[in-house]
């Protein structure tokens, strides 16, 4: 599926700020995994997505999705496989425009843009069925502003739009942490029924230890550009916080009584 | 007299009016302020006036200047996107290099056109359009146009250059190559605003190299006026609300000429007329907040110590 070799990226080389962001990360995800990716800010883990998702090119390393190496594609190419949502919920949706265009948008992911009447009466249909499923009473409002729903239901929208055409992988950066708790469970939720009804390939960064461990079925801790640990199977069903924040401590090989604070206290 | 200079200012109008709609496609849909405006104008009514002069048919020099006008685009676009050029300076340069295009274009300062036949001498044989040959054809076209636009925003490349206005980065992230859309949009912006200078300088039947000096201003004015009077719901409203506005700041420049003000004070007016426009949705939040300031702090800083109550 998705496999991601000697991947590095080093930012303002040769100056003062030189930050190795990505040191030789290698992963590789089977079809159907959803991982969660933990780690300290700055471990790289924006920048692994990013890197994936062609925001910008690698230094050197090897990237390819479904067969297909995608290393020096342009993020626009790389849509057609890979949708995101990312952690502000103003950025996934065009506020200025309303609820179906930004969904028929969504369903045109990767497609070339023609010069043909954009949404079908078939379409409307569908998207009012996806929506009703969100239960936010956005299928109604079809012809509403997006500038008009509160961030919850933008977030919502943006899940949806990022799984209405199914993606080879699916890449979410935080996508609930700006959330009040309530709404980011219930996106949670979301998240989870969609990834398993379609069965897609989903890499998620969170900084709730505790979502890490029982979203999914794939841990992977980043530190210093690198993967410092992989949980899976029983090994995983059987970690406990406190475990995982002690095997932080040991792969790292630094005592970390301040990000122990600071992962418990993100939760 | 009255009436004639009635029907001569909004005839005007309308001719601006096609401008105005090539400029709000780059300064609202886009969200660019385009400043090759002021050449791509001046480049139309060129090209065309040269064409006609040299004895070519009108309507296909009016085609032309279109065409020019959507170069003239493509290479503020070219500026921006492939260059990094911001969006301002990318207009200033191409509005300066036009400036000697445009004489070359011409090979002397003005173009007369009198006597010489034009699209409005043609529209003025059909039987019945004599005296509203003009105001027939301009109100025909500008219509025609805000159509063509309306149709083309509903469709997906539409929704593809709106979306590239309003959030890029999530555009992108759905596969558009946005700086491709960025030099589409200006292409047709400028396209449109030349196709408008074509029409001028055929009516008023001279070209002049500095016919377009402050035609963006011009433009951004009538957006404003129009958006304010009219209202924004919609993208069809928006589009007849900027047309209006292009007619109705002509009106507002006649009615300042008729109170005696010197035309060489005109660019001061239209620019006081931007700052106001522009100044005004400030104020009136400023006041707005003045009188409810204390009681929105309040219930923000509720909101933060519940949300951390409920984290704990």
């Amino acid at each position: 599926m998705l496999s991601v070799q000697n991947l590095t990226k080093v930012f303002n080389k040769g100056t003062i700020n030189e930050k190795k962001a990505l040191d030789h990360v290698g992963l590789k995800l089977e079809q159907g995994d959803f991982v969660t990716v933990i780690g300290s800010n700055g471990a790289g883990k924006s920048t692994l997505m990013n890197a994936i998702a062609g925001t910008f090119l690698v230094d050197s390393g090897e990237i390819t999705l479904e067969g297909k190496n995608i290393t020096n594609w342009p993020s626009y190419k790389r849509a057609g496989l890979i949708s995101r949502v990312f952690q502000d919920p103003m950025s996934g949706t065009a506020a200025s425009m309303t609820i179906e265009e930004n969904l028929v948008m969504a369903l045109r992911r990767g497609e070339s843009c023609r010069l043909r009447k954009s949404i079908s009466i078939k379409e409307r249909a569908f998207f009012r069925e996806e929506l009703t499923k969100l239960g936010l009473g956005l299928e109604g409002r079809l012809t509403t502003k997006v500038s008009l729903l509160s961030g919850g239901q933008r977030q919502a929208l943006t899940l949806l739009m990022a799984t209405l055409k199914k993606p080879q992988l699916l890449l979410l950066d935080e996508h609930t942490a700006a959330l009040d708790p309530k709404t980011a469970q219930k996106v949670l939720d979301l998240t989870c029924s969609v990834a398993e009804g379609s069965h897609l390939t989903t890499l998620m960064i969170t900084h709730n230890l505790d979502h890490a461990l029982t979203v999914g079925n794939r841990t992977i801790m980043m530190h210093e550009g690198r993967v410092i640990l992989d949980l899976k199977g029983a090994e995983r069903s059987h970690m406990s916080i406190n475990g995982l924040l002690e095997l932080f401590e040991k792969a790292s090989g630094i005592h970390m009584h301040n990000d122990r604070m600071m992962l418990t206290g993100a939760m | 007299m009255f009436s004639q200079i009635a029907l001569g200012t909004v005839e005007q109008g309308l001719m601006y009016a096609i401008m105005v709609v090539g400029v709000y496609l780059t300064f609202r849909i886009l969200d660019y302020a385009d400043l090759s405006v002021d050449g791509s104008f001046t480049l139309g009514a060129a090209t065309a006036a040269t064409l006609i002069f040299r004895g070519y048919n009108p309507w296909l020099a009016t085609g032309i200047a279109f065409l020019t006008g959507c170069l003239a685009g493509l290479f503020t676009g070219v500026l921006h996107t492939k260059f990094k050029i911001t969006p301002l300076l990318s207009g200033i340069l191409t509005m300066t290099a036009l400036y000697s295009v445009n004489l070359r274009v011409m090979g002397r300062a003005n173009v007369s056109l009198l006597q010489a036949r034009t699209i409005f001498s043609d529209f003025g044989k059909i039987p019945g359009m004599q005296e509203y040959g003009v105001i027939s054809l301009s109100l025909l076209t500008v219509a025609l146009v805000g159509l063509l636009l309306y149709l083309f925003l509903q469709t997906e490349l539409g929704l593809a250059l709106r979306a590239t206005g309003d959030n890029e980065l999530m555009i992108r992230s759905l596969g558009v190559n946005t700086d491709a859309m960025k030099m589409l949009g200006l292409a047709l912006s400028n396209g449109v605003v030349a196709f408008a200078g074509s029409y001028v300088a055929q009516n008023q039947q001279f070209a002049d190299a500095s016919m377009g000096i402050g035609m963006i201003i011009a433009g951004l004015a009538s957006v404003i006026i129009g958006e304010v009077l009219i209202g924004t719901s919609s993208i069809g409203r928006t589009l007849i609300a900027v047309i209006c506005g292009g007619v109705i700041y002509r009106v507002i420049i006649a009615l300042v000429l008729q109170l005696g003000l010197a035309p060489t004070d005109l660019k001061l007016v239209t620019a006081c007329i931007v700052i106001i426009a522009l100044v005004s949705p400030r104020i009136r939040s400023k006041i707005f907040s003045l009188s409810s300031g204390v009681r929105g702090k309040g219930a923000n800083y509720a909101k933060c110590s519940e949300s951390n109550q409920s984290l704990q």
